[in-house]
């Protein structure tokens, strides 16, 4: 060994050093306190911006454009809600099923191990992905299901779909609203009010002349083969292979042109039919004819249409309507709550999953062992004796994870876009609503400055409701400690 | 079993469970339930592999949707210093390169915050903090943690450019600055919590033999202990790296969607993260055309680099981690 008076003077244990230690301790203490500085900062400002905006109609009322004085987070908030117990109930069982998986069945076979080994691997790497990549893959898989569906179009019933009826619903000469079941025999149909781009069966385009019936149809006396009457009929059919509006011409020749979903499809009413008026009540339509007076008798008013009214506000077409049970669903998903929540399912399912490993790795092995020695098999042993001991562990991580998946933005935004508002409530699964994180984006995003302060408001509820989840997370792990002690 | 012991045998095939109930011990059906239930978790643990799998092969077949296109060439998309996708009017340019380095700028000022400090606030915590400033600064550090980045980003634009930045110097409204001070700030508790755990893995005996040669605790923890774990140290970076790079909300609110190819930390700079926000939002995604395709193509390179980061700090975790026993 060397003499330590020789080494370098800095290895000698004089006051120096002994300076550099203590000195080093302070900056370290003052480098790590700066985190609960920008804690403190970060509350701060938000509570300054949006503390004055919090309020009871704040959080009830709904978004409005250009006026933050009356918008809110109500919808918000349920769909925040909704989404997040989607996820909850999708990613829970998979998750824990993976992590009892991965540590209670260790496979002995090769393949499986293999395979068993690939599976963590896989985990630790999916915790690493940017959760703009589900959003993606959430459009994809869910969206458009990999386009291996038609698209969802607005008004057109998907190809695959169970919880939605479809019916007409007019107006009788009375005012009063009938419905009648959207049935074959009454083919939907659409009037064309603009000029719009067709093709003939032949494949050649051109642009439809769109003339009303009082204009000089003598100025398209060459072009009748290019022209209609606004107001035309247009039957919905199947055109080589894509769905299209067929109808004719003045000239007689049958034209083409694509089924834009916008607008509303209609039906002609041009025989009796049975109806179901507001409270319930069937009865018979009548169909009133063009040259027939209008009844007198208010009763017979309210069971009346026109076959063929020219005066728009007696048209006896019926638009169609669609009304979704909670359980309507249809294939693909399309931008809707549950692939909002099946997206981030898979965002946090690897989180779960660790969690859960943790959890599982933490109960005694003495206690496997002894359920084992009463003669229990591998999956007994994990639901009587693994399982319950670790469940306060799984939860906590559970809790966790969820409260990571309920300030997720980004996926959100990429499976149901930047939704802020929506007219109809949230009724089913298929419908597509407002949440908190993507709420607040676009509010701090927003010109008018009042949205400022209401995506602070905002935020306040949406920590505070952090706050909460990550209470009820402490509270279970000190309970289950206690009971250890 | 056998036939000698039945009256026993009947006892024990009814062994009662800690909470009362009686159950069967293990036999033919019970185990043919386990097989059953092996069979439900092999499919739980077959959904993270198809996510993979799903995630892999959308990348490759819309991107090649992108590729395949007529205007657009690999070469020019790796190599472009233009980005114009997305918008509407002038020449379609598709370089990659002012997406990927504002991708770089923000991550590089977001890690020159987060690394330093997460380090020390490890070493700190692990080290020297007494149990009462420990009780203080891990709560803060988790709650630090917890807060979700499109908050921070609402703090980045609404705080840090107006009142931090806009009185020290010329900067955008949107600049790269803010970030990436904000996604410094959401890299700070990950670098902590991952480098304090492997500091803590370091065992006492180690840092006792440095005390018993005569080291001060300053000269124990830079040259016995953050050696010791410098593979869990630098994968904790790694994470934290990639983690700035995927960044979304952040960049999205805080670093503008002007597409630069700059080095001056005061000019917006979107990244490729905030492209495919920015191409989301507009709404006016439809599938099929060139602007839905680049989305996959950006997504294609963000994933490969950041799952390559991913990769990188496990097996450097596996592979250089000092196992002492």
């Amino acid at each position: 060994m060397k003499d330590p008076i020789n080494q370098p003077r800095e290895y000698r244990n004089d006051a120096r050093r002994k300076m550099f230690s203590s000195s080093f301790s302070v900056i370290c203490l003052l480098v790590s306190s700066l985190a609960i500085v920008v804690l403190a900062t970060l509350l701060l400002s938000i509570f300054s911006t949006g503390g004055g905006w919090l309020n009871f109609e704040m959080l009830t009322a709904s978004h409005r454009e250009n006026n933050p004085e009356e918008s809110g987070i109500g919808q918000a908030i349920i769909g925040s809600l909704v989404i997040c117990s989607i996820c909850g109930l999708a990613a829970l069982p998979i998750g824990i099923g993976t992590a009892i998986f991965l540590e209670e069945f260790k496979p002995k076979n090769r393949f499986l191990r293999m395979f068993h080994g690939l599976v963590q691997l896989n985990i630790n790497n999916l915790a690493g992905v940017p959760s703009i990549v589900y959003g993606i893959l959430g459009l994809t898989a869910f969206v458009y299901m990999f386009g291996a569906f038609s698209p969802i179009r607005v008004n057109d019933q998907p190809d695959y779909e169970i919880g939605a009826t479809y019916f007409y619903q007019t107006k009788t000469l009375g005012g009063k609203y009938v419905r009648f079941p959207a049935t074959a025999e009454i083919q939907p149909v659409f009037e064309i009010d603009q000029k719009r781009i067709v093709r003939k069966s032949t494949g050649e385009r051109f642009e439809l002349n769109v003339v009303s019936a009082t204009t000089v149809e003598s100025k398209y006396e060459g072009k009748k083969d290019e022209t209609v009457i606004l107001g035309t009929k247009a039957k919905l059919t199947n055109h080589q292979g894509v769905q299209s509006y067929e109808t004719k011409t003045l000239g007689g020749t049958p034209v083409f042109f694509t089924a834009e979903p916008t607008y509303s499809q209609f039906a002609k009413i041009l025989e009796p039919i049975m109806v179901t008026g507001p409270e319930g009540d069937a009865f018979e339509l009548n169909v009133l004819s063009k040259s027939d007076a209008i009844p007198t008798d208010p009763d017979v008013q309210s069971r009346s249409v026109f076959a063929d009214s020219p005066d728009p506000n007696k048209r006896s077409s019926a638009s169609i309507f669609r009304e979704n049970s909670f359980f309507h669903m249809h294939l693909p998903f399309s931008k809707s709550v549950l692939s909002a929540g099946l997206t981030l399912a898979l965002v946090i399912l690897p989180i779960i999953i660790i969690a859960s490993q943790e959890a599982i790795r933490g109960v005694p092995q003495t206690l496997r062992e002894a359920a084992f020695g009463m003669g229990a098999t591998r999956w007994q042993v994990v639901r009587g004796a693994v399982l319950p001991s670790a469940t306060p562990g799984i939860m906590t991580g559970a809790i966790l994870a969820m409260s990571r998946a309920v300030g997720e933005a980004a996926p959100l935004l990429a499976v149901m876009g930047g939704v802020l508002g929506t007219t109809n409530h949230l009724s089913s699964l298929m419908d597509k609503t407002p949440v908190l994180p993507v709420t607040i984006f676009k509010w701090a995003g927003d010109e008018n400055d009042g949205f400022e302060h209401l995506a602070a408001a905002a935020i306040i509820v949406l920590l505070a409701f952090l706050l909460l989840m990550n209470s009820v997370a402490i509270f279970i792990r000190y309970r289950y400690e206690k009971k250890l002690a | 079993m056998s036939n000698q012991s039945v009256g026993q045998g009947e006892l024990l095939t009814t062994p009662i469970s800690p909470r009362g109930e009686l159950r069967p011990r293990s036999s033919k059906s019970s185990k043919r339930w386990q097989a059953l239930v092996v069979t439900g978790l092999v499919f739980c643990a077959l959904v993270s592999v198809f996510t993979t799998i799903g995630i892999i092969v959308m990348l490759v077949v819309e991107s090649w949707g992108f590729f395949a296109d007529d205007q657009i060439e690999i070469w020019k998309f790796l190599t472009g210093t233009k980005w114009t996708v997305g918008q509407t009017q002038g020449e379609l340019s598709y370089g990659i390169w002012p997406l990927l380095s504002g991708t770089l700028r923000i991550t590089g000022i977001a890690m020159m915050i987060a690394l330093p400090m997460g380090l020390i606030s490890a070493i700190y915590l692990s080290e020297y903090a007494s149990k009462r400033i420990r009780s203080l600064l891990k709560p803060t550090l988790e709650i630090l943690a917890g807060i979700p980045t499109v908050v921070l980003g609402f703090f980045a634009v609404k705080f840090i450019t107006p009142y931090m930045l806009e009185p020290i110097g010329d900067f955008k409204t949107f600049n790269a600055t803010s970030a990436g001070i904000a996604v410094g700030i959401l890299c700070i508790p990950l670098v902590t919590s991952l480098a304090e755990d492997a500091l803590q893995a370091v065992p006492n005996r180690l840092r006792e033999g440095g005390y018993g040669l005569g080291a001060t605790r300053l000269e124990v923890t830079l040259k016995i202990v953050v050696p010791a774990a410098l593979s869990g140290i630098i994968s904790a970076f790694l994470l934290a790296l990639a983690r700035a790079i995927g960044e979304t909300m952040v960049v999205a609110l805080a670093a503008g969607s002007t597409p630069t190819l700059t080095l001056d930390p005061r000019m917006p700079s979107q990244t490729m993260t905030g492209f495919i926000v920015e191409t989301f939002k507009s709404e006016s995604v439809v599938p099929g055309t060139l602007s839905y395709f680049s989305i996959y193509a950006v997504a294609a390179v963000l994933f490969l680099i950041t799952f390559g980061i991913t990769l990188i700090g496990q097996i450097i975790r596996m592979k250089y981690r000092e196992v002492y026993d």
